[in-house]
């Protein structure tokens, strides 16, 4: 306000001073006209002198900005048709960028709810054997007596159980932990109380924590829900508390109990040195140690725990990661590789658009250069143009953060809810942030050369000699045509990195998965309660579940087992081949067992390469049978017959009478751990001689097999209003969900090479018609002194072509060096893998040329007579 | 727009007009032109200010709050801008003079080494 008070008290002060000089020259005895003229010349550029004052009263930099702003704006309305191209060229690469990176920042960045979590380390057991392994209590319990350089240590136990009585009866999930877990991960109960540190021994009475959504779902929030009771597998537990709402943990945790609640219902296991269930443990690093110390103590720690109990601990170490890489898993390499993909499409946008400013400079390059030589610096006309530039990349984040969170929609829908691992992908203040950057960034790539370039004094001095000729554009044009090879060369290596992704998900998927994954369902089932406690009962279950199953429409084949292919529950256990040589305590072989009715391996559709399968028969009162893996079958018997061979699990003892198997059946390998892992050592067992109370029902249909879901609840439920049944998919999407982060590279690889290809032939297009029209007055020359057609089209086609193949050479260079980085997402094919590389390239090549077919043409229809005198 | 050298130049005459300015003032209120006129007749005309640089330097120094502006009627009876060293304007004359002195004085020293080791 003062400012503009000021400003027009000036023009009045100016006006007087003029006047007033004017008035003393001519009493000195000059003409008006004279005096007026030396009083102007007096005074100096009154513009200048009020862009001064007015700089005294705001900063000079922030009205050319906007004068620039608006500038920008008006010269981007009069080219409408380029202003719409830049702004969808940048919105594509922009906003592929913000989605991409809001995966990366949800899955990598996104600092953990935890207090300083760059302490918490997550420690696990291995063995050569298998590799990471779960804790056994009581290794846990020396681990963190003998321990130093951790502050804390925790146990964490997996836990199901089931609900029954509230709403359909279903499994939840949850953790038993250490009472000091939550003071230690820095999480406070968002309702209640913590546990307490006396809740860590057996005879603790059973208490428990809800989540947040377990407290809304089943209770509605209910804010006296403190000291109430939940009934889980028919016991009574008295909920002390409430876990927050951001509370994130690797597994859905539905309730949390204190260790101690474990400890007096699993005696046993937690006595047990060598049964490692589902237990894991976290530690808080003590201050100022590092990882690396840590690991030294805990690998000590472990050789003497491994010297002192060798018959569970020999040949079993320890693995320490931060609790950051525990949340990351598989999908790390993926979206590092896809961040890679989209920094690339954004660099061949920017590309393309700096061209697009290039064709648009050069029909201003005379007003650049009329406003040179009004005495606008370079440096102000270049961060005119910027500004420009900005003007264009702002419009374009504008529009690509839209596309953004379409895309974060479509992404979070593709990528496997397990990669995620409790992470939410979405538009974030980072992800706003990040995206500003990128602006900020592409401004520069795509400004800064046409900018520089277009106000070169060579190329303004040359205009101002009049020229039109050919050296006017020769700098340019290099510039240009610069652009479209590196274009090319960044499309070719996104091209290669799907076409390698592609090649490896047709391998993987043409992986026999050792079953028939075709119109089966699972469905799995945990016997918990009371009256379950007995095998009779157990078996008495499953053995109605699967008479009434089998006869339901529909219903081609049914039968329980555990341990179903390519899902997350596996059992394992030492076993004994009869007559081996007896190895070390760590070294015996260590297959998955299954525990199957009869006609699993007929459901499931594994083959029968030997023998015979389980039936109804073999139960307790016969001998006990199993059949081996055609991989067991080649390890131990590779020359034998195996059927008729004897295995025990466990290792031979002198104390109890060994428990021999015979083996009547060999089946062929399934892949257990995914379609990329090898096959492993498994064994089968018949259920009636070794019942089991958790167990997965599969059911062949004749059709779509989700349809008898609910027939087949109903069906289970008649038996046992209260059991739930739950994981409940058909085979065919475990298949797919296996390769679900490579579908997901897959598919978003192609989506990003796709648009780099368009863009990539938009600006060898652009390059080649922009020089065709350049070239129509020397192509009139060459056609009417007798060049044929075909020759004309030849020098255009070649001119494209031959930047294509600079451009696929630089690529493919770049390709070999850059596909190495995502070999851990292939598989069957290596990163240099040729037919990929020869395949994108001629597929380039042929975009190139059609991209140069239609100015080609073009150039043949010139008229010799119209180009000639059109000079 | 401004080219590069005419900008380089108001900022090396900045601090010295400025203080002509105060100083010119000190003897009482006056308009614009008068200013100017009263430079050039101090400095016996040597100093030939471009007129039209006496007004960012005066709004300048109105922004510090070292001199202030008022309406008035002139000598023949016309209105105009009169400005006046403030309170301020009055310390930081004295200061600034200060300033100058010894500036001028090192600078004339630098100048004129010999001439000054001949003296003693």
């Amino acid at each position: 306000m003062k400012r503009k008070r000021m400003m027009e008290a000036l023009d009045q002060d100016i006006r007087d001073h003029i006047e007033r000089e004017m008035q003393d020259n001519v009493e000195r005895g000059m003409s008006p006209d004279d005096a007026r003229y030396a009083a102007m010349r007096k005074f100096g550029n009154v513009t200048h002198v009020k862009e001064e004052t007015r700089a005294v009263w705001s900063a000079v930099w922030f009205d050319q900005l906007l004068a620039d702003i608006r500038f920008g704006l008006r010269t981007l309305r009069k080219n409408p048709g380029f202003t719409a191209v830049a702004v969808l060229t940048l919105a594509l690469g922009i906003g592929a960028n913000a989605a991409v990176f809001s995966v990366v920042y949800a899955v990598l960045l996104r600092p953990l709810p935890y207090k300083d979590p760059s302490n918490l380390v997550v420690l696990n057991e291995t063995t050569p054997m298998v590799g990471t392994v779960s804790v056994s209590y009581p290794n846990f319990l020396d681990w963190r007596n003998q321990s130093h350089t951790f502050s804390e240590m925790c146990a964490i136990r997996g836990v199901g159980f089931n609900l029954a009585g509230v709403t359909q009866p279903e499994n939840i999930t949850g953790d038993a932990v250490s009472p000091n877990f939550l003071s230690m991960m820095g999480v406070r109960p968002f309702l209640g109380r913590d546990f307490d540190a006396s809740e860590e021994k057996a005879g603790t009475s059973p208490v428990i924590l809800l989540s947040y959504l377990l407290w809304q779902s089943h209770f509605g929030g209910d804010p006296n829900i403190v000291g109430r009771t939940i009934k889980l597998d028919d016991r009574s537990f008295t909920i002390v508390g409430v876990l927050p709402p951001n509370y994130r943990s690797l597994d859905k945790t539905d309730v949390m109990l204190p260790i101690g609640v474990w400890i007096t219902d699993n005696s046993e296991d937690a006595k047990e040195r060598g049964s490692r269930g589902d237990l894991g443990v976290i530690g808080r690093l003590a201050t100022g140690v590092s990882l690396t110390k840590a690991r030294a103590e805990m690998e000590g720690i472990a050789a003497r725990l491994a010297t002192e109990y060798p018959a569970s601990n020999d040949q079993f170490g320890v693995a320490l990661q931060p609790v950051r890489d525990a949340f990351v898993t598989d999908i790390r390499p993926a979206i590092l590789v896809l961040f890679g993909a989209v920094m690339f499409v954004l660099l061949i946008a920017c590309a393309n658009v700096a061209n697009l400013f290039l064709v648009r400079g050069a029909s201003r390059t005379k007003e650049v250069a009329l406003r040179i030589a009004l005495g606008a610096s370079r440096g102000r006309i270049i961060s005119q143009m910027m500004t420009e530039s900005f003007v264009l990349a702002v419009l374009g984040g504008v529009l690509g953060l839209a596309l953004a969170v379409a895309g974060i929609g479509g992404m979070s829908r593709l990528i496997p809810a397990d990669m995620l691992s409790g992470a939410t992908v979405d538009l974030n203040s980072a992800v706003l942030l990040f995206a500003a950057g990128v602006v900020m960034l592409a401004a520069f790539i795509f400004g800064l050369a046409p900018a520089l370039h277009l106000t070169k004094p060579d190329v303004q001095s040359e205009l101002k000699e009049g020229g039109r000729g050919a050296s006017v554009g020769a700098g340019q044009n290099r510039l240009r045509a610069a652009l479209a090879t590196a274009e090319i060369s960044l499309a070719l290596i996104l091209l290669v990195g799907a076409g390698l992704m592609m090649k490896s998900l047709y391998r993987l998927l043409a992986v026999d998965p050792g079953f028939r994954p075709d119109r089966v369902l699972k469905l799995e089932m945990d016997l918990r309660t009371q009256q379950y406690s007995k095998d009779p009962a157990v078996l008495n279950f499953w053995q109605q579940v699967l008479d009434k199953v089998r006869v339901l429409p529909g219903v081609e084949a049914a039968a329980v087992g555990t341990v179903v292919p390519l899902t997350d529950s596996h059992s394992r256990t030492d076993m004994t081949m009869e007559g081996m040589a007896v190895p070390a305590p760590g070294n015996y072989p260590h297959p998955d067992v299954h525990i199957i009715s009869p006609g699993f391996v007929e459901t499931l559709g594994v083959s029968l390469l030997r023998g015979r399968t389980f039936t109804d028969t073999d139960d307790e009162k016969v001998p006990l049978v199993g059949m081996i893996n055609a991989m067991t079958a080649k390890r131990f018997f590779p020359n034998q017959d195996p059927i008729g061979k004897r295995f025990l699990f466990g290792h031979p003892s002198a104390k109890n009478a060994p428990k021999w198997r015979t083996i009547v059946g060999v089946v062929s390998d399934t892949k257990l751990y995914g379609l990329a892992n090898p096959a492993r050592l498994e064994v089968y067992v018949p259920l009636r001689q070794n019942a089991a109370s958790e167990m997965t029902l599969l059911v062949k249909s004749g059709a779509e097999p989700a349809a008898l879901t609910s027939t087949i609840r109903d069906a289970v439920q008649s038996i046992d209003k209260d059991q739930p049944l739950f994981a409940i998919s058909t085979m065919k999407e475990l298949v797919n969900n296996s390769v679900a982060t490579r579908r997901m590279t897959l598919i978003l690889l192609g989506l990003f090479s796709g648009l780099a290809l368009v863009l990539g032939a938009i600006g060898i297009y652009g390059v080649i018609s922009y020089s065709v029209a350049q070239r129509t007055h020397e192509i009139g020359i060459r056609m009417a002194l007798g060049a044929p057609r075909r020759d004309v089209f030849r020098l255009v086609v070649g001119q494209g072509l031959k930047l294509a193949a600079i451009g696929i050479a630089i690529g493919v260079a770049g390709a070999l060096g850059l596909a190495r980085l995502m070999s851990s997402l292939l598989f069957g094919i290596s990163a240099t893998d040729f037919e990929t590389f020869a395949g994108v390239s001629i597929l380039l090549a042929l975009v190139a040329l059609l991209a140069c077919y239609i100015p080609a043409r073009r150039a043949m229809s010139v008229d010799p007579t119209v180009a000639l005198r059109y000079e | 727009m401004s080219t590069k050298e005419q900008r380089e130049r108001i900022e090396l005459l900045q601090g010295t007009l400025d203080l002509l300015i105060l100083r010119t003032l000190r003897l009482g209120h006056a308009h614009g032109h008068a200013i100017a006129k009263a430079i050039e007749f101090n400095s016996d005309e040597v100093l030939q200010v471009e007129q039209g640089s006496l007004y960012p330097a005066l709004h300048r120094l109105i922004k510090r709050g070292w001199i202030s502006v008022e309406e008035g009627t002139s000598e023949n009876n016309r209105r105009a801008k009169f400005y006046r060293l403030t309170a301020k304007g009055k310390r930081q004359l004295t200061l600034e003079t200060r300033k100058w002195d010894k500036l001028a004085g090192a600078i004339a020293r630098i100048l004129r080494p010999a001439k000054q080791e001949g003296e003693s």
